[in-house]
């Protein structure tokens, strides 16, 4: 598997020629907008208008208009799927769709990226990884479904078999910070182990959404297996409650995650334990050591806390820092925080871009005026309704029973914590309900495998950015509260969107094993 | 006439390699050279070591420094490890015995940096560019620094390197005259000679934007320029990894094409021969429009390239062609590329030829010759603790030769150090291979 996977290779954008496609391919887009996606059910697509989404970095800027779809949409679509025969399709076709559609997307990644710059704002490398990110699930899950076979212990006379079996339709509700990516890679998971898949996409990124659905089908999902339904958070309800849903594949929030646990199995009628398989948020640490090399760690942790805004669910929220060097620490974090170039996600010199609607801005600016007093550094913001001051904060001046620490705040803002030791630190990661990603910047190789046997985090990155995952490389999830425990891009995810059926055969016929 | 040049490169190979090493000047080095080789084929044991050099300078005091010690050599696994560290293995390696280790690896580690490091600042560094002077040898010092996250670190930096041109100036007046170092066929050449980094003096150095960074870092850069022309000293703008080249050659051109530097100061560039975009860069800056314009000629520093490793790593994880040539020899023959062009050239600029490697230096010269050029007409320079016996060679040989020679404080000098070391000891590193192979193998050209 390993060997046969290569992860696609992201855009050399340092080199000018690069820069310039992209431009092209933005001016591109531009002309079309804004988008007009469709609510897309049995190959049918309906068109209306009313909702839109907009370039979070010029609100004035529309990328879509269109019409949220309706329950009776939904429920046709369900029908659809109970019905369709995509779960009996031969293993190797499904399969061969999603190869075929990692091939048609990788043509058209220009426009894709541009499409998630104008949607989201995520700046030029964010959304290209993100492009590369979703070429990659489509390759590695295809790769991994033809890989997955168990054996079972065989003795004469007896054939036993382990095979894996479709669930039945699954709810794909997704985020929009990956709009792409993260979708894709659901959708493409419940296909290719044979279930069919209602997918609603986050509010702010329907157009992203519809591009995705309109990729799978062209490249040869049954038209009654995928439904697309862009809607609000009324639907994603629906689908959650619907006893004839197997699966929910869900990234998002801690509090949504947890809604869905509890009301998945609220309505009568239920016809099966639900799987629910969540990628949620987290309260992510970095440790850092007295040994450290501020020269790699300060830019590292820049990154990872204000990369796209730190609206990655991976984003580095704490900062702990031993003693010995927080002076040294604060002092040089600040001034590189204060640099931060905040601006249009089109902008190759971005580095903070707007944040994704206004909602967004008003709860960062409920917790940085929580902060105030202790702020040791910021940026200057751009000018627009969504451009907020990325911010570094000394927690130490916090109140002890602050949110600011404990709390997923998804924008700018990293707290910096002193701390005794190491052991101190840990302690503090530990008291934490998410368990997402976490960091260490340490060189002492045996303090290092200490650190990360106590840390509960998913994912533990070492020496580098806790930010930025890479299919099959660092299949990623969280632990406690952050996530159900699935590792997307690792090599059990799929299993999570399969029943597990054994087969047990007596071959012995008249006394003789036959 | 190729044959010719085979012939003549030979000679000057042989003559250069028939300097007697300069180590008993350096006990130290002597030692520090020894240790190296033995690391050679044992690649778990120099990881281990060359982490801990790195480490070491960050370490809270002996015990700690002991505990990285015993912690980098526990992870050594299926080699040999010496004698003297193998206590660290042991179930005593606590305590006292770490400090111990600790205690004695800290002057250790300072030793061999000094090889390297010729002081902690300009001041404490005159001494010895005073005594190369009289040697016969010119230097180009370089401020070995943390890298420059803030504003406030770039102007820190940005006072180191005025105050170090200040002292240099000063200091170097008083020096004897040396013809050879003193001018070449475009003229007087500036003793005190500074080598900076446009990474440290901006803290905007980003690979997609790289016209802010050339334009912040120009607003320190400016005022440089104004010293070291008040001065009468030279400003060489160092390269580094790809993903800062562009940015470099951008802030090089604007000094180039400025009305306010095209008497003064000397200034110049350098250009990375392992970089498969070499030839065109160089192409770039020998047909700037500006070039012809200046009154002293810019320095062209050809360098083989200290980032190979990093380019290829980088590039391999992101799926990129690296920019870096693959094969050594392919480095080698763009090497003997470039030096030809910059010597066809050497009428509007100064060739400047960096390297250790015995074959790419004879061809230099020859080429050199052949075309008919004096000898004051090329510059070649080395490394300090690397090119020291060929520095002898090469002023025996009548050409003038400039020592790169870093200064700054341990913590500082670490990275420059391990890459050193590293050069120093790898298998694939040409100094191990010039030590082990025959001259033919050395000399024998890159196809």
């Amino acid at each position: 598997m390993n060997e046969d996977f290569r992860n696609h290779p992201l855009l050399e954008l340092r080199l000018p020629e690069v820069r310039e496609e992209l431009l092209g391919a933005m001016a591109a887009l531009d002309r079309e907008l804004p988008l007009r996606p469709a609510t897309i059910v049995g190959g049918t697509e309906s068109r209306g208008d009313g909702e839109r989404s907009t370039d979070p970095c010029d609100p004035a800027r529309e990328v879509a208009t269109l019409e949220w779809a309706g329950i009776d949409a939904a429920e046709r679509a369900l029908e659809l799927a109970l019905a369709a025969r995509w779960p009996l399709r031969p293993p190797e076709k499904r399969v061969a769709v999603l190869e075929r559609a990692a091939g048609r997307l990788a043509e058209r990644r220009h426009r894709m990226t541009a499409l998630i710059v104008r949607e989201v704002g995520k700046p030029w490398e964010d959304a290209d990884a993100e492009v590369c990110e979703a070429i990659d699930f489509l390759r590695y899950y295809a790769l991994s479904a033809r890989r997955l076979h168990d054996d079972l212990i065989q003795v004469p006379g007896e054939r036993n078999e382990l095979r894996l079996r479709p669930r039945g339709p699954a709810a794909v509700i997704s985020p929009w910070n990956f709009p792409l990516s993260i979708p894709l890679g659901m959708t493409s998971a419940a296909l290719v182990m044979g279930s069919p898949v209602l997918f609603k996409p986050a509010e702010q990124s329907p157009a992203c959404g519809w591009e995705i659905a309109r990729l799978l089908l062209a490249a040869g999902v049954d038209q009654d297996a995928l439904a697309y339904l862009p809607a609000g958070g009324d639907l994603g309800r629906w689908l959650v409650a619907e006893p004839r849903i197997a699966t929910i594949a869900f990234t998002g929030s801690v509090a949504v995650g947890l809604e869905i646990q509890r009301r998945a199995h609220e309505s009568d009628g239920q016809r099966q334990i639900k799987r629910i398989v969540a990628e949620l948020g987290g309260k992510n640490c970095v440790l850092v050591d007295s040994d450290v090399d501020l020269d790699e760690a300060v830019p590292a942790i820049v990154r990872s806390a204000y990369g796209y805004g730190g609206q990655k669910c991976s984003a580095a929220a704490r900062t702990l820092v031993h003693q010995g060097v927080a002076d040294r620490f604060a002092e040089r974090l600040s001034g590189a925080v204060e640099i931060l170039r905040v601006g249009p996600a089109d902008d190759f010199a971005t580095e903070v871009p707007a944040l994704i609607d206004p909602g967004a801005v008003s709860k960062f600016n409920r917790y940085a005026e929580l902060c105030t007093g202790a702020e040791l550094a910021r940026a200057q913001p751009a000018a627009g309704p969504q451009y907020v001051s990325p911010l570094l904060v000394d927690a130490g001046r916090l109140p002890d029973d602050t949110p600011v620490v404990r709390e997923e705040i998804f924008g700018p803002l990293l707290t910096l914590e002193r701390v005794r030791d190491m052991d101190q630190a840990i302690g503090r990661v530990r008291d934490l309900p998410q368990a997402l990603t976490a960091g260490i910047f340490s060189r002492q190789p045996d303090r290092i495998d200490e650190l990360i046997e106590r840390l509960p985090t998913g994912v533990v990155y070492v020496d580098r950015a806790i930010t930025g995952a890479i299919v099959g490389r660092q299949p990623f999830g969280g632990n406690g509260l952050s996530g159900t425990g699935a590792r997307a891009a690792g090599p059990s995810y799929l299993r999570h969107f399969a029943d597990e059926q054994v087969i047990s055969t007596n071959v012995v016929r008249h006394g003789v094993v036959l | 006439m190729e044959a010719a040049l085979e012939t003549r490169i030979r000679e000057l190979a042989e003559e250069l390699s028939r300097t007697e090493p300069v180590t008993w000047r350096r006990p130290a080095v002597a030692l520090g050279r020894r240790q190296l080789g033995s690391l050679d084929g044992r690649p778990a044991l120099r990881s281990a070591l060359f982490r801990f050099v790195d480490a070491a300078p960050a370490c809270r005091g002996p015990f700690d420094r002991g505990a990285h010690l015993r912690a980098f050599v526990r992870e050594v696994d299926g080699e040999r490890v010496p004698l003297a560290l193998r206590p660290l293995r042991g179930p005593a390696a606590v305590g006292p015995l770490l400090a111990a280790y600790g205690l004695a690896s800290g002057p250790a580690t300072a030793l061999l940096a000094r090889q390297f490091i010729a002081g902690r600042d300009v001041k404490d560094a005159t001494r010895t560019l005073r005594a190369m002077w009289r040697h016969g040898q010119a230097f180009a010092l370089d401020l070995l620094g943390e890298s420059t996250v803030s504003e406030a670190e770039a102007q820190a930096y940005f006072k180191r390197c005025a105050e170090t041109l200040r002292v240099l100036a000063d200091a170097a007046r008083e020096w004897p005259e040396q013809p050879l170092l003193d001018a070449d066929h475009h003229g007087r050449l500036a003793r005190a000679n500074l080598s900076i980094k446009l990474t440290a003096l901006t803290p905007l150095l980003r690979p997609l934007a790289p016209e802010r960074g050339a334009a912040d870092a120009a607003r320190r850069l400016w005022p440089l320029l104004q010293l070291a022309r008040e001065l009468g000293a030279h400003v060489h703008l160092d390269m580094e990894d790809y993903d800062s080249r562009e940015t470099l050659l951008l802030a090089f051109e604007g000094v180039l094409a400025s009305e306010e530097f095209r008497e003064a100061p000397s200034v110049g560039v350098v250009v990375q021969a392992y970089l498969r975009d070499a030839d065109e860069t160089l192409e770039r800056i020998l047909s700037s429009p500006s070039l012809t314009q200046r009154a002293i000629p810019p320095t062209i520093r050809l360098v083989k390239g200290a980032y190979w490793d990093h380019e290829s790593v980088i590039a391999g994880q992101r799926g990129w062609q690296a920019p870096v040539w693959a094969e050594k020899r392919e480095s080698d023959a763009c090497f003997e590329r470039l030096t030809r062009r910059l010597i066809d050239a050497r009428d509007s600029v100064r060739p400047a030829i960096a390297t250790h490697n015995l074959r790419s230096l004879a061809h230099a010269i020859a080429y050199l010759e052949r075309c008919g050029g004096e000898r004051r007409e090329l510059e070649l320079q080395v490394l300090r603790g690397l090119g020291d016996d060929l520095a002898e060679g090469i002023s025996r040989l009548g050409y003038r030769v400039r020592i790169y020679t870093p200064i700054g404080d341990l913590v500082a000098g670490m990275a420059y150090l391990v890459r050193r070391l590293l050069e120093n000891s790898s298998n694939e590193g040409f100094l191990l291979r010039q030590r082990h192979q025959s001259l033919d193998e050395l000399l024998r050209p890159p196809a």
